[in-house]
C-alpha cells in the first residue's frame, strides 16, 4: 500500500485540477519575487529578506474541460445528465493542471558594484495531464461504435515535486538595459513523465467471427522516479524533506531575463525560466508498451486427444506481437520552459493630485501587455494579458489584469502590494469574475507573501 | 482630500472583492447518485466444423462434442458488472439439429451455472442470431468460474440417417459478448 501512497497523492492533486502564469505578480511593484519571474527585473532595494515560509505561497489550478459547478450544481438536474452534458462538450483533448510553490527562504542584497544578488530555496509541485476525448469516450460509452478508433495520441502526463536552490544576479548595464541570470539546483522528490504516445484501439467487423479487435501501432512510455518503491522505504515527511534537500534526483537549470527602457516611458521586459533538466536515477521504474495486435477470437478445435490451452496460446500470440516491459534505466527529464514578455507605457506625475510624494520612479501609472508561454514536450500553453498598474499612495501599489488563455477569455486579476517602513506584504489573485461563484471557475490562482525590504538610501 | 477618499473606497472595495469568494449552491452528495453506464464488446469463440468433427475414429457419430477454455477472471470488475449479453450467430447445412450448451465450472470442477436458454440450431438453417443473457443476479457465477465448457449436442435424426465422413455440410458459429458496466459509488 505504501508504494502507492504517492500515486494516491497524485490522484488527489489531479482532482484539484494549472498553469504557471503569474501575470499579476510579473514585474509588479518591484517585489523581490519578481526576480523569480524575471532575473533581469529592476529592484531598488539595498537588501531584502523574505519571511521564512511566507515570502511566497502560491497555488494555481485549472481544468479546461468543465467546472465543479457544471457537475455539482444544486439545480434539480440529475447529476448523470450533467455528467453527460460535460462529456458532450469535452474537446478533442482537455488538460488538467496544478502548480504549487512555497518559498522557504528568500533573500538578496546589493553588491558593492551595484549588482543585486538574490537567492533562496523553494519547493514546487507541478502536475499536468492532457486527456484525449477518445479516452473519455472509451470510459464513458465503451467501445460499441464499430470502426471508431480510440487513440492515445494526445495522452500526456507530467508530474513532479522538486526542491530548488537558486541564486541570481540582476545587473544594470546602463540607463537603458538591465540584465539578469539565475542558476538553479533542482532536487527531485518524484517525477512522472509520459509523452509522444501513439496508437489506437478499434473494433471492426470480422471475417471468421462477428468482430475483429485491433491494437494499432501502439507506442506508450511512462517514466517514473520516486514513485514506486521495492526496498521498503518509508514515504513520510522526513522522506520528502530529505529528497527536497538534495537527497533526491539532482538537476540544474538557468533563468535569464532583461529589462529594456526603450524610451523614457516605454519599457520592454522578457525572461526565459527553467531551462534545465533533472537526472532521474533513484527509484526509477518506467513502463513501455508497443506493437500491433489483432484478434478475432478463439477457434475451438473440439479435439479431446489434443486439448489446447486456448487462453495461453492467445496470450503467447499477444506477447509475441507486442512489447510490454518495465525499465529500470535512469532518464533525463526536462523542466517546462516558461517564457515571459511585456511591453509597458508609464505615465502620470511623480507628485499626484493629493500632494503626496510617490517616492518611487517617475510615473504613477503603468499600462501594457504581457505574454506568457510554457513550452514543453508534454504540453505548450500561451496567455496574453493587458494590465494597468498604479501607485495608489506612497504605501500602496495595485495592478489590474485581463488575461485570455485556454481556460477563459474573461480572466480578471488583481494585485496589491503594501510597504510600510521595511515591512512589505503582497497579494495577487486572478479569475475575480468567478468569485461570484468560485465553483464555476475553470482555473484560479493566488500568490501572497511577506518581505522585509530595506531601501537603498543613496 | 476628495481623491484620497475615492482611492480608499476603491482599494477597500477591491480588497473585499478579492478576498471574498462567493459560491452558488452545490451539492457534493449528488455523487452518491452518479453512475456511468459503459458497454464494452468483446469478440469470443468461433467454430467451423465439418463432418469429421462429429465422428470418432470408427466414423461413428459423437453425440456430444465438447471443448473448454480457461480464461483468467479477476474480481476487479465484480462490483460494476451488471449484465453480460452473448450474441451467437449460427449457420448449419447439416440435415441435423444441434443444441449448444455453455456450462461454467468452479475450481473444484463442479458445474455451477448453465447458460440459459440452451441454443437450438435447426437443421439446414441459414444464418440465425441468438442473444443469450446472464442477468445481474447470476453475475457472481462468472467470478466463481474456473473454466467454461462448450458442448455441441447432436440431436438424433428423424429418418435414422447418420453423418457420413463424405458429408460436405458445415456448422459455423460466431460469437461476441457485450459487457454492461455500471460505475458508481460503492
Amino acid at each position: 500500500m505504501r508504494k502507492y501512497s504517492l500515486i494516491i497523492f497524485l490522484l488527489l492533486v489531479f482532482a484539484i485540477g494549472y498553469t504557471q502564469n503569474k501575470q499579476v505578480l510579473y514585474d509588479f511593484a518591484g517585489l523581490p519575487q519578481t526576480l523569480l519571474l524575471n532575473p533581469g527585473a529592476e529592484v531598488e532595494n539595498k537588501f531584502h529578506v523574505g519571511m521564512p515560509l511566507f515570502s511566497q505561497v502560491s497555488a494555481q489550478g485549472g481544468f479546461t474541460g468543465f467546472s465543479t459547478y457544471d457537475i455539482f450544481a444544486d439545480n434539480g438536474i440529475d447529476i448523470n445528465d450533467k455528467i453527460k452534458a460535460a462529456v458532450n462538450k469535452y474537446g478533442t483533448a482537455e488538460f488538467v493542471a496544478f502548480n504549487q510553490q512555497l518559498e522557504l527562504l528568500s533573500g538578496g542584497f546589493r553588491l558593492p558594484n551595484n549588482d543585486y544578488l538574490s537567492f533562496g530555496f523553494y519547493e514546487e509541485v507541478d502536475f499536468l495531464a492532457k486527456i484525449p476525448r477518445d479516452m473519455v469516450d472509451l470510459f464513458y460509452e465503451g467501445n460499441t461504435v464499430i470502426d471508431r478508433q480510440y487513440s492515445i495520441k494526445k495522452l500526456a502526463i507530467r508530474a513532479e515535486m522538486v526542491g530548488v536552490l537558486h541564486a541570481g544576479l540582476s545587473k544594470k548595464i546602463n540607463e537603458k538595459w538591465n540584465l539578469g541570470i539565475r542558476a538553479k539546483i533542482y532536487s527531485g522528490v518524484f517525477n512522472i513523465n509520459s509523452k509522444s504516445n501513439s496508437g489506437s484501439f478499434y473494433t471492426e467487423e470480422g471475417t471468421h467471427n462477428i468482430y475483429r479487435q485491433h491494437l494499432d501501432n501502439v507506442n506508450f512510455l511512462m517514466q517514473t522516479s520516486g514513485v514506486i518503491f521495492h526496498d521498503g522505504e518509508e514515504i513520510d515527511g522526513s522522506y520528502v524533506k530529505s529528497k527536497l534537500l538534495f537527497g533526491g534526483n539532482l538537476g540544474f537549470g538557468v533563468d535569464v531575463g532583461f529589462t529594456h527602457h526603450y524610451s523614457k516611458q516605454w519599457t520592454i521586459t522578457g525572461s526565459i525560466l527553467d531551462v534545465g533538466f533533472i537526472n532521474n536515477s533513484k527509484n526509477v521504474e518506467s513502463f513501455i508498451a508497443k506493437g500491433d495486435y489483432q484478434v478475432e477470437g478463439v477457434q475451438l478445435s473440439f479435439d479431446p486427444d489434443n486439448p489446447e490451452n486456448y487462453w495461453g496460446d492467445l496470450k503467447d500470440d499477444f506477447d509475441n506481437s507486442t512489447v510490454l516491459d518495465t525499465l529500470y534505466k535512469s532518464y533525463i527529464s526536462f523542466r517546462p520552459v516558461k517564457l515571459n514578455g511585456s511591453a509597458s507605457y508609464s505615465f502620470g506625475q511623480k507628485y499626484d493630485d493629493c500632494r503626496f510624494f510617490t517616492d518611487r520612479g517617475l510615473y504613477v501609472n503603468k499600462m501594457g501587455f504581457q505574454l506568457f508561454s510554457t513550452v514543453g514536450a508534454v504540453h505548450s500553453y500561451i496567455a496574453g494579458t493587458l494590465f494597468y498598474e498604479r501607485w495608489i499612495n506612497k504605501y500602496l501599489q495595485a495592478k489590474l489584469t485581463y488575461t485570455a488563455d485556454p481556460y477563459s477569455f474573461s480572466n480578471l486579476g488583481f494585485g496589491l502590494s503594501t510597504k510600510i517602513g521595511i515591512f512589505n506584504t503582497y497579494f495577487a489573485a486572478d479569475n475575480l469574475l468567478s468569485l461570484q461563484n468560485i465553483y464555476d471557475a475553470k482555473s484560479a490562482s493566488f500568490q501572497l507573501g511577506i518581505n522585509f525590504i530595506f531601501e537603498d538610501k543613496n | 482630500m476628495k481623491n484620497i477618499k475615492i482611492n480608499k473606497i476603491t482599494v477597500t472595495a477591491l480588497v473585499i472583492l478579492s478576498l471574498m469568494g462567493c459560491t452558488k449552491d452545490v451539492d457534493f452528495n449528488q455523487l452518491d447518485d452518479a453512475s456511468i453506464h459503459t458497454t464494452f464488446i468483446s469478440t469470443l469463440i468461433y467454430l467451423n466444423l465439418t463432418a469429421p468433427d462429429f465422428l470418432n475414429d470408427l466414423n461413428q457419430e459423437i453425440r456430444v462434442t465438447s471443448d473448454f477454455i480457461e480464461p483468467p477472471i479477476t474480481d476487479e470488475t465484480k462490483p460494476y458488472l451488471e449484465k453480460v449479453e452473448f450474441t451467437v450467430i449460427t449457420k448449419n447445412t447439416f440435415n441435423r439439429n444441434f443444441k449448444l450448451s455453455i456450462t461454467f465450472y468452479d475450481a473444484l470442477g463442479t458445474p455451477i451455472y448453465v447458460l440459459q436458454p440452451i441454443i437450438n440450431v435447426p437443421e439446414n438453417s441459414s444464418e440465425l442470431t441468438t442473444i443469450v443473457e446472464i442477468p445481474k443476479t447470476d453475475i457472481p457465477y462468472i467470478y466463481n468460474t474456473k473454466y467454461f465448457v462448450f458442448s455441441i449436442i447432436l440431436s438424433p435424426s428423424t429418418d435414422g440417417s447418420v453423418i457420413l465422413i463424405s458429408d460436405t455440410s458445415k456448422f459455423d458459429l460466431k460469437s461476441s459478448a457485450k459487457l454492461f458496466f455500471n460505475y458508481r459509488k460503492i
